[in-house]
């Protein structure tokens, strides 16, 4: 018998075809921001992760390191093992130049996990066929090509080998610094005495298996893993033991959600669901309200509220069948397509590079699962509403339950606008919703465009860059080294090739001390505590003052500083604050011996120096000592504001730090540099360029790098500003995105609401026009009805906008000195205009449908 | 026996000045298998008293007592219940479930009670009603009587204790309304149903074993 009930549901959903839609809409829409939101965090982790493995050369678990063969074997029994490579070292070659080529026995796991599956060709299998990248074969003298014949040399077990071998494939290098050649298992069987394990007794590594692996659930991997390595014999923490055998877990592979990632997702999770709820829920309060009458006859007839309520929860449980899958399948090609999008600007590096999503059930699960739950939130009231509807009254006092209602048909000697006005209160709460969805559509577009506006790009870049371009060796741009090394120097040729191009104006080059010039020190009388540490990278020994800013200390124990040495032209580009500011005089004096520049940190929000590091006055004399002798007495000429491009382009600031540390940044002209420092090493050659050579030059410089100096990188202002540009076109991006749900939330629920107002009212509106209203009078008091919606909304928006962008983007914009606050309420305006547009052209819309006479059919069916 | 017995029934609506006491003081009891006909003028509370008999209002004082049980006594979802198992109603519009054919209309309080359909005793009601060959129409395309004929129909389908009608043939011509006023009365005999009818029809009246007139809430004689 239940079978009526079934039947009422599926006719009464049918019958109500317009409303379902809408109903289906707004679900669907709800779907399509979580599935959207969760593709692109999903996507932005997996792409970051993927970017950082790349540096890393490994995207597995984590790898266990010296096993023997029997070890390596029972590597592949432990159970939380999903996949584990094989990789065998031999040894790094000998007959490499520049680039480090480490060769390897490995079989496709391994290479799959460690980025080096040939991308031309195929994987070895003859004993004497080997992949290897791109750079490692330039580096050995040939083209990449596959069937390309190589010599390799290296010495394994104390033996020196030189043996011929053919490309059977290549790969592009993910490193410029080093890259993996790799052999197959027939070659240990061709060289069984290479393979010797004898790391036990003399560490020699060719003949010990290794491995990278993946798990099955990186649950406790840490605690696993040590677990697997006693189990193996192995001993995880003594590097002297004989069984020693590392346990790496693969952090970068393994990272955790940070609090701000977490943050960031709950509360726009928390955005959406709210979003969600004023759409659903106003299409379900609508429904009920229309069916408040049927209600009434399903109670007097004897229908239970447990009946009513399920009847209802029947019919949003279908709409979500519906609504939650097409939203879905919406949101996750929307967000796919906006992953590269999203990428591209927040992914400097590796911009090519977005992770390819792929459809998995976690995904759509979680998804779903919001959107289910937002419905089933949602739902709540309107579903109570109608369970509780008394019997028999909803059939005679429904139409009085607004209030204050008979008072408002005599109005119609009043004016139309008067009488749209007068409309407005009948569901205050309905009122409510559509205000503060297009209220938080106006203010939500405004806060975003406020921060975006506030990107200060000519701060930031002007911070980064003094130059158009510069050009570094590419251990200067890496957050992972820094210019150290009198081997990170710029080469000579580089140098000599991009002067050698036209446009080029304001050419310099910049010497900067290195880790190794620590025959070179300066006095300025400033005392440190005698506390020292030793600095792992550069391998300085370092020392604290009392506030504990430390320095790089040279062989007589006084500090190295970072010292700069350079051409006027690029001194002249400093910006002097103290003593003499004027460039050419202090260059004079300075290339006379006549004293020194020194630099100071600054605030990056207000350029004024740090007092931190503000550590010499005007005047003071600094004494230079070589060898531990003083050989120069120069008093502080003057005092300049560093900026990024001072120290390091861009945001590094490795390279400083790890030499000089937190002391004196010093400047000295060129001839005085090279008379201090036995082997002045170039950091950095910059120069302007003629507007019109200036593609051609970036052109120049991607090339170069690509084929001739691949260890030479460039910074250009205009990619600078690009990356500024990037953070804003991010913040307007997602601002804007979430703003036009709102927006978009807010209209259909006027749609609704409107379409609602037509048929609650079609008596009133009949009574109208028999007394003489106009059709066109009709349409202009619905018209003026939506107007009145979005003028409040844009008045209470507007205000809010102004409001919070005084106090609240203020201060976020005021924290991060990128920005400099700028008030706007230009984005707040043009939300305006447009929602006034539409909400004017929605009632005309939507009269016009209900005139064709579709919907009057179905009205009288339900009659 | 007495099915239905009321006490001193009242019902107000709204307080202070503006005060209505729609049904003020009635006691009466009704006879199983008895028709009576309630009339008075309009607004004298004949709909009320009718909505206080079939639970749907809780009276402001007194009792109603339906089969021997006291509705007063029952929980909301009791009532609800209740209700649908003991009363039948018939409105002035029918208030037929547009999405729903004649058949399923009539079936509907036992699909609600989901209990088996007495199929015999549902031929002979639609048969008597005249429904056999509209069955599977919806109420759209039937006329009013027919409608209305489907409304008796559903309202006796679960074999009530009492049928309560709220001028069932007021929006009928003076033909029409003396056929539906007919079958009521003959199917009601048939089933030996109890039947509490309000109507403005004198004539329908005359049928009647009881009238009770009503003036301002209380029963005139
Ligand atoms: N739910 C209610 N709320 C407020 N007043 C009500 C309500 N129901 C009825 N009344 C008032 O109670 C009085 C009696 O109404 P009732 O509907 O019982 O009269 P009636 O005899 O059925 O009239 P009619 O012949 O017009 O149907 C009327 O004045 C009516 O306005
Ligand atoms: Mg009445």
């Amino acid at each position: 018998m239940d079978d009526i009930l079934k039947t009422l549901t599926r006719r009464s959903f049918a019958a109500s075809r317009a409303r379902n839609w809408i109903a289906v809409l707004a679900i669907a829409l709800t779907a399509v921001l979580f599935t959207a939101i969760t593709t692109i965090v999903i996507g932005t982790a997996e792409s970051f992760t993927l970017t950082i493995q790349m540096q890393k050369m490994s995207q597995s678990d984590g790898d266990l390191r010296y096993m023997t063969e029997e070890q390596f074997e029972a590597l592949h029994q432990a159970d939380f093992i999903d996949t584990a490579g094989l990789r065998m070292p031999v040894a790094f070659l000998t007959n490499a130049s520049r680039h480090n080529i480490e060769f390897n026995i490995e079989d496709e796991i391994q290479a799959e996990l460690t980025f080096c599956v040939p991308t031309h060709g195929r994987t070895p299998s003859a004993a004497n066929e080997v992949v290897a990248s791109d750079l490692a074969l330039r580096d050995l003298g040939i083209e990449p090509e596959v069937g390309a014949e190589i010599m390799i040399a290296f010495t394994a077990h104390g033996q020196h080998y030189t043996l011929p071998m053919i490309v059977s494939g290549w790969y592009e290098a993910l490193n410029s610094q080093m890259s993996v050649l790799w052999a197959g298992t027939a070659f240990r069987e061709e060289h069984p005495e290479i393979f010797r394990y004898t790391f036990s007794a003399d560490r020699e590594l060719a003949g010990t298996y290794w491995s990278d692996f993946t798990v099955r659930s990186t649950l406790n991997l840490e605690k696993k893993l040590r677990e697997l390595v006693f189990g193996l014999g192995g001993e995880p923490d003594d590097m002297n033991a004989p069984n020693y055998m590392p346990a790496v877990v693969n952090q970068v592979t393994n990272t955790r959600p940070s609090f701000f990632q977490i943050t960031a997702t709950v509360v726009f999770a928390a955005l959406f669901m709210l979003c969600g709820y004023l759409l659903i829920y106003n299409v379900f309060d609508i429904a009920v309200m229309q069916d408040i009458r049927r209600f009434g006859l399903y109670r007097t007839i004897g229908m239970s509220r447990k009946q009513v309520r399920r009847l209802i929860n029947q019919q949003a449980f279908w709409l979500s069948c519906i609504g939650i899958p097409l939203g879905l399948l919406v949101g996750f090609f929307t967000g796919k397509a906006a992953l590269p999008l999203i990428m591209n600007m927040v992914v400097t590096e590796y911009r090519h590079l977005a992770a390819d999503v792929s459809p998995s059930s976690a995904l759509f699960l979680t998804a779903a699962a919001l959107t289910a739950l937002t419905v089933f939130c949602s739902t709540r009231k309107p579903i109570r509403i109608a369970a509780n509807t008394p019997p028999i009254d909803a059939f005679r006092y429904v139409e009085n339950s607004g209030g204050r209602r008979a008072s408002r048909k005599s109005a119609l000697g009043t004016s139309i606008p008067r009488l749209a006005w007068s409309n407005l209160g009948r569901n205050r709460q309905r009122t409510a919703f559509i205000m503060l969805s297009l209220t938080l559509c106006v203010v939500l577009l405004n806060c975003a465009g406020t921060a975006a506006d506030s990107v200060d790009v000519e701060k930031e870049t002007a911070f980064m860059m003094r130059t158009d371009f510069a050009v570094v060796n590419e251990a200067s741009t890496s957050n992972f080294k820094g210019f150290v090394r009198r081997s990170d120097a710029l080469k000579a040729k580089t140098i000599a090739d991009i002067a050698a191009r036209p446009g080029i104006t304001d050419g310099s080059v910049v010497y900067k001390n290195t880790a190794e010039d620590t025959n070179v020190t300066y006095d300025f009388g400033h005392s440190l505590t005698g506390e020292t540490y030793r600095n792992d990278s550069s391998g300085l020994t370092f020392g604290y003052d009392h506030v504990y800013n430390h320095y790089g200390l040279g062989d007589d124990g006084r500090m190295i500083c970072n010292v700069y040495g350079m051409a006027e032209n690029a001194l002249a580009r400093m910006d002097l604050r103290e003593g003499e500011t004027n460039p050419h005089v202090l260059y004079e004096k300075m290339a006379a011996g006549d004293g020194i520049l020194v630099g100071v940190g600054v605030n990056r929000r207000d350029m004024s120096f740090v007092p931190m590091l503000d550590l010499a006055d005007v005047g003071q004399i600094i004494t230079v000592y070589k060898n531990g002798t003083p050989i120069m007495e120069l008093p502080i000429l003057a005092k300049a504001a560093l900026n990024g491009d001072d120290q390091e382009i861009g945001f590094t600031v490795n390279g400083p730090n790890e030499i000089g540390g937190d002391g004196l940044f010093l400047y000295l002209p060129a001839n005085i540099y090279e008379k201090l420092y036995e082997q002045p090493t170039v950091y950095k050659y910059s120069f302007n360029i003629e507007d019109e050579y200036e593609a051609e030059m970036t052109a120049f410089l991607e090339d170069y790098m690509k084929t001739t100096d691949p260890s030479m990188n460039y910074l250009s202002a205009q990619s600078a500003r690009k990356s500024s540009e990037g953070t804003q076109q991010m913040i307007r991006f997602v601002g804007g995105f979430v703003g036009l749900i709102f927006g978009l939330a807010g209209v259909l629920n006027l749609i609704n609401t409107i379409i609602t107002t037509i048929l609650t009212r079609r008596q009133e509106f009949a009574a109208m026009e028999s007394v003489g209203m106009t059709r066109r009078q009709l349409t202009g008091m619905m018209v003026w009805e939506g107007v009145y919606y979005a003028a409040g909304a844009c008045l209470f928006g507007l205000v809010l906008a102004a409001a919070l962008n005084l106090t609240l983007v203020k201060s976020l914009v005021d924290s991060m000195w990128q920005f400099t606050f700028h008030f706007t309420l230009l984005p707040a305006l043009g939300a305006c205009v447009v929602l006034l547009l539409v909400s004017a052209v929605v009632p005309i819309l939507a009269l016009r449908c209900f005139r064709k006479g579709s919907i009057v059919e179905q009205l009288r069916i339900t009659e | 026996m007495d099915i239905v017995t009321v006490q001193n029934l009242k019902k107000y609506f709204g307080s202070g000045p503006r005060q209505v006491r729609a049904v003020d003081g009635i006691s009466l009891s009704i006879e199983k298998g008895k028709l009576t006909a309630v009339i008075g003028a309009s607004g004298s509370g004949k709909t009320t008293l009718l909505n206080l008999i079939g639970g749907l209002y809780k009276p402001t004082e007194g009792t109603v007592i339906i089969d021997g049980v006291n509705l007063g006594r029952l929980q909301e979802e009791e009532l609800t219940i209740f209700r649908r198992r003991k009363i039948g109603f018939v409105f002035q519009d029918c208030n037929l479930v547009p999405e729903l054919t004649v058949r399923e209309n009539i079936l509907f309080p036992l699909a609600l009670d989901n209990s088996r359909p007495d199929m015999i005793f549902f031929e002979k009601l639609t048969g008597l009603l005249g429904l056999q060959e509209k069955l599977d129409d919806f109420p759209y395309m039937l006329s009013g009587g027919g409608q209305q004929c489907t409304a008796i129909a559903r309202a006796l389908i679960a074999r009530p204790a009492i049928i309560l009608a709220d001028e069932p043939t007021g929006s009928f011509d003076a033909k029409t309304s003396q056929n539906v006023a007919g079958l009521l009365k003959m199917t009601t005999d048939t089933f030996h149903q109890t039947l509490i009818m309000i109507t403005h029809n004198l004539e329908l009246a005359q049928l009647a074993d009881y009238v009770v007139r009503l003036q301002d809430g209380r029963i005139v004689q």
